[in-house]
């Protein structure tokens, strides 16, 4: 089986689209005989700020912090930024992209992409002779 | 009033590797690496802000829940800590990307001044664990009355 890949985000999609600076989510992808899973990390992110999108088996997916706002007062210490997460993965065309499933809970992003049926392991009934 | 951040363990180093990467990521911009906290090697990657009633703790903990987090208040150091489950099945999956990392984890920050631990407030939501500690009275500003004299 191929793998995913990471796509040159500027070939193959649209600049206006692809926010000027961002953060790539940490994601697991791994694969079972049924389908392939990601699951990314995009934390403060909610439901509304999420757009997955699949075109020309490229996935994409773009999570903004909306409705996020920083706590008043002064910034005493400062390890992250709050910025757009974005991601784009080229699929391989074996999946059944009309079925993918997708879900964030606590900022974490888990797509499910089933694998069309000709790729699924299928059992050959062997007849005696 | 400058807060720490304690590190477990290889502090200096990990201090210094946290400032040169910092360095680094803005110099090179913000997509060279993969996640946020990743080149940071401390976790959870941890914002303060101090207000006249409180400190403010925000940290990044994305797929972690309640029960995951344990939050301590002792004196004036605020201690994490928690586990960051596995969820890739560790039978009949094959792995194409593992960048999420497992594990126990645990950090404590000193905070800038005292606080009153028993009135903390922790809040969880969108993968962001946020801490409100407020401070002790004493160490309010108090706006002092100048009176003219006569």
């Amino acid at each position: 089986m191929t793998k995913p890949i990471d796509v040159a985000v500027e070939k193959n999609r649209d600049p206006r689209e692809t926010p000027e600076s961002y953060f790539v989510p940490a994601t697991d992808v791994y694969e079972t005989a049924e389908e392939l899973t990601l699951v990314a990390e995009m934390p403060g992110v909610r439901p509304e700020g999420l757009a997955v999108t699949v075109e020309d088996n490229v996935l994409v997916i773009h999570g903004k912090p909306e409705g996020r706002e920083a706590p008043a007062g002064e910034l005493l210490l400062k390890e992250f930024e709050v910025g757009e997460f974005y991601r784009a993965f080229q699929l391989p065309a074996d999946y059944d992209t009309e079925k993918i499933e997708a879900g964030i809970r606590q900022g974490v992003l888990t797509l499910h992409l089933p694998k069309s049926d000709r790729l699924k392991p299928r059992r050959i009934e062997v007849k005696a002779e | 009033m400058a807060i720490r951040a304690w590190v477990p363990a290889a502090e200096p180093f990990a201090l210094l590797q946290r400032e040169m990467n910092r360095v680094f990521d803005a110099v090179f911009g913000k997509h060279f690496g993969v996640g946020r906290a990743r080149s940071a090697y401390v976790y959870p990657a941890t914002n303060v802000h101090e207000t006249e009633e409180a400190y403010v703790v925000e940290c990044e903990v994305p797929g972690l829940e309640m029960d995951d987090l344990e939050v301590y208040v002792t004196g004036d150091m605020l201690t994490l800590s928690g586990t960051r489950a596995e969820t890739i099945p560790s039978e009949g999956a094959s792995l194409h990307r593992r960048e999420r990392d497992t594990g126990r984890f645990s950090r404590a920050i000193t905070l800038a001044g005292p606080v009153q631990g028993d009135k903390t407030e922790a809040t969880l939501a969108h993968g962001i664990l946020t801490v409100r500690v407020p401070k002790a009275e004493e160490s309010k500003p108090k706006r002092i009355q100048v009176k003219a004299e006569k």
